[in-house]
């Protein structure tokens, strides 16, 4: 209907993939291929960075629709904020989501994700059209996973993260699948001068992930298309949720829920606490 | 020269102390849910059960490896070694990998002495897939769930052990002297269930499509907008090419410590998803796009190895689809490619005849 209307050039949405656990995205152009579009628990992968790529792509002024579950609501919203585009050269079309499934983590309709048993914002905070009907939102303390990790003493916290940190092969699947991670050219791809090295060690891998988590910090969405995207199962969204918490406790802050506030990073204020400065 | 035992899964203990004592021994382990290739001491590290998510190339070819060390002037790396590699749990699809990256590495134009100090004399104990994956196509490249090439010895999992038959003179060899008194020979019940397994492995495969057309078609597909299409289902990451198991690029960097001479250069894999990649020191990049990127990696597998090599470098594995994070599937761009190949073709004969027509 968008595409007949000419309210949108291109829709972005998901299509059923090599298997029935799986959807993969997808862009549609005409009307008659509108029947491919799905949207289920299987649905993980964020379509922003597709969105994105699509808005590139195509000369100014094309319309994207995009298919928006609550976190690439968000996602979309937190990028207007940061002027990455203009809110009329996307059409958000919103559905109400129950959370995903993860298919090398269990069958559609099985396991939900950790980002999601968490989620708050099931449904897009902004949308032009919405299909389906839209998600009670979970309830409970959505830092509770945070909370309880704080428990552990410092030295368990550190095993934890040289834990994960030891499987991960630099290939940045969670940067790519990332809706925020953005820039143009990522630091980790700079080498005059190269600011960490470039092996599978540990304190280069760490430190790839410590810049990551820090540069997403108020501005992460929580949707786990990180810990989604990871071929080798590294669980790194803790790490970003607990920056979440920092920025909301400190700024009153939450990324992604209006296009106007001013993102927390690109602003400051007198009454800012600094207590950490010498 | 072939000949087979019955090894019962609690023994498999005695294989691995076997191949621990003459060999710096890696396997599937199970990290989290992912498997992974470590090195093993013991049986019960062992996951033999799953599909390796990383690739058995690690053994031979480590992500991160340290060529040179320098304080001033340059010391050689260690060039010798303990014990040479081998390999347990490498599937079919895996195990052929290794004589493709032998190719690259080890008996083509040029040799990688790093590579050869692995790879020669190694030996690899495959294992037979019962159960293939949706995202499996060995038999679409020309392998098979239970191929033995480039395995040395052969399992074929019967439910409480394994069925291990020689594939080669080393496997053989290796056979005999860890096995030299309490061999188990598998009873004529054993060989009917092993062979039951591979005949159910292959009838659950896909039906083998043909991909005997793609590096013809490739061929008049250089400027095609089939790549800017596909382009848009891929993220650009690495996954796919540091899972696969014949990727080899690499990257070579000096790494020194500030205000110091000293430091070492190091060899990184590398992969061509990445914009650095082909980044000149000019900043000039001759593939700027994802679309150029994407092209090159279906290009170097299905067209310039095989001008190199002989064979494609692709074993049907299915990783790069089954751990890709947005399902990017290389089957369906393979299918495309055909069926754009064959557009291409009709077109220019249809030009042709208009052209004769029109005469």
């Amino acid at each position: 209907m968008l595409l007949k209307d000419k309210k949108a050039d291109l829709v972005i949405g998901y299509e059923r993939g090599s298997s029935k656990r799986r959807a993969r995205p997808v862009v549609i152009r005409a009307d008659k291929d509108v029947d491919r579009l799905i949207f289920d628990d299987t649905c993980g992968p964020s379509l922003v960075p597709f969105a994105r790529k699509a808005l590139r792509a195509t000369p100014l002024g094309t319309r994207v629709a995009v298919v928006a579950k609550g976190c690439d609501g968000r996602a979309l919203v937190q990028q207007i904020a940061e002027g990455q585009f203009k809110r009329d050269q996307v059409v958000m079309i919103g559905v109400g989501c129950n959370g995903v499934t993860d298919h090398r983590r269990g069958a559609s309709g099985e396991k939900r994700e950790a980002s999601c048993e968490r989620c708050r914002y099931p449904n897009p905070p902004v949308y032009d059209v919405f299909v389906g009907e839209p998600v009670a939102a979970g309830t409970g303390d959505e830092f509770a996973g945070v909370a309880e990790f704080e428990k552990l003493a410092s030295a368990d916290r550190w095993a934890w993260f040289e834990h994960e940190l030891g499987k991960c092969i630099r290939c940045y699947a969670c940067r790519n699948a990332c809706p925020m991670c953005y820039c143009e050219e990522c630091v980790v791809d700079q080498t005059n001068p190269l600011w960490l090295g470039k092996s599978a060690e540990r304190p280069d891998t760490t430190l790839f992930h410590l810049v990551r988590a820090l540069h997403t910090a108020g501005r992460c969405v929580d949707c786990g298309a990180c810990e989604r995207a990871c071929p080798l199962g590294v669980r790194l969204a803790l790490l970003n949720k607990r920056l979440e918490r920092e920025v909301r406790e400190r700024f009153g802050y939450t990324a992604g829920l209006s296009m106007e506030a001013t993102p927390a990073l690109a602003t400051y204020s007198e009454e800012d606490k600094q207590e950490f400065m010498l | 020269m072939s000949s087979s035992l019955r090894i019962a899964k609690p023994d498999l203990d005695q294989l691995v102390s076997a191949l621990t004592s003459r060999y710096r021994l890696f396997g599937p382990v199970d990290v989290d849910g992912s498997t992974v290739l470590r090195e093993v001491k013991s049986a019960d590290e062992l996951a033999l059960g799953a599909a390796l998510d990383g690739s058995v190339k690690a053994a031979f070819f480590p992500q991160t490896e340290t060529l040179l060390t320098y304080d001033g002037t340059v010391s050689e790396a260690p060039s010798g070694r303990d014990k040479p590699t081998a390999v347990i749990g490498a599937r079919p699809c895996d195990a052929r990998s290794l004589l493709l990256l032998d190719k690259v590495f080890g008996t083509g134009k040029y040799w990688d002495p790093l590579w050869q100090r692995r790879h020669d004399d190694s030996l690899v104990i495959g294992l037979g897939c019962s159960a293939p994956l949706e995202t499996c196509f060995c038999n679409l490249m020309g392998s098979g769930p239970f191929d033995a090439e480039g395995s040395d010895i052969m399992l074929t999992d019967i439910g409480d052990a394994f069925v291990a038959e020689s594939c080669t003179d080393k496997g053989e060899r290796f056979l005999k002297t860890a096995y030299k008194s309490q061999v188990q020979r598998p009873s004529q019940a054993d060989l009917d269930k092993a062979g039951e397994a591979r005949s159910k492995a292959l009838a659950s495969l896909a039906p083998a499509a043909n991909y005997s057309g793609v590096k013809t078609a490739l061929a008049k597909l250089w400027d095609s907008a089939l790549w800017d299409e596909i382009a848009l289902g891929c993220l650009s990451c690495g996954a796919c090419a540091y899972l696969c198991p014949t990727c080899h690029c690499f990257d070579v960097q000096d790494e020194t410590a500030p205000g110091t001479q000293q430091g070492r250069r190091v060899r990184i894999w590398d992969t061509c998803q990445s914009a650095l990649f082909t980044k000149e020191a000019s900043g000039h990049n001759p593939r700027p796009s994802a679309k150029d990127r994407i092209r090159q990696r279906v290009m170097h597998k299905f067209s310039y190895f095989v001008d190199n090599y002989g064979e494609a470098a692709c074993v049907g594995c299915g990783r790069c689809i089954r751990l890709c994070p947005v399902d990017f599937d290389v089957r369906v761009v393979l299918e495309r490619v055909i069926a754009e190949g064959r557009r291409t073709k009709d077109k220019e004969r249809g030009t042709k005849k208009d052209v004769r027509h029109a005469g």
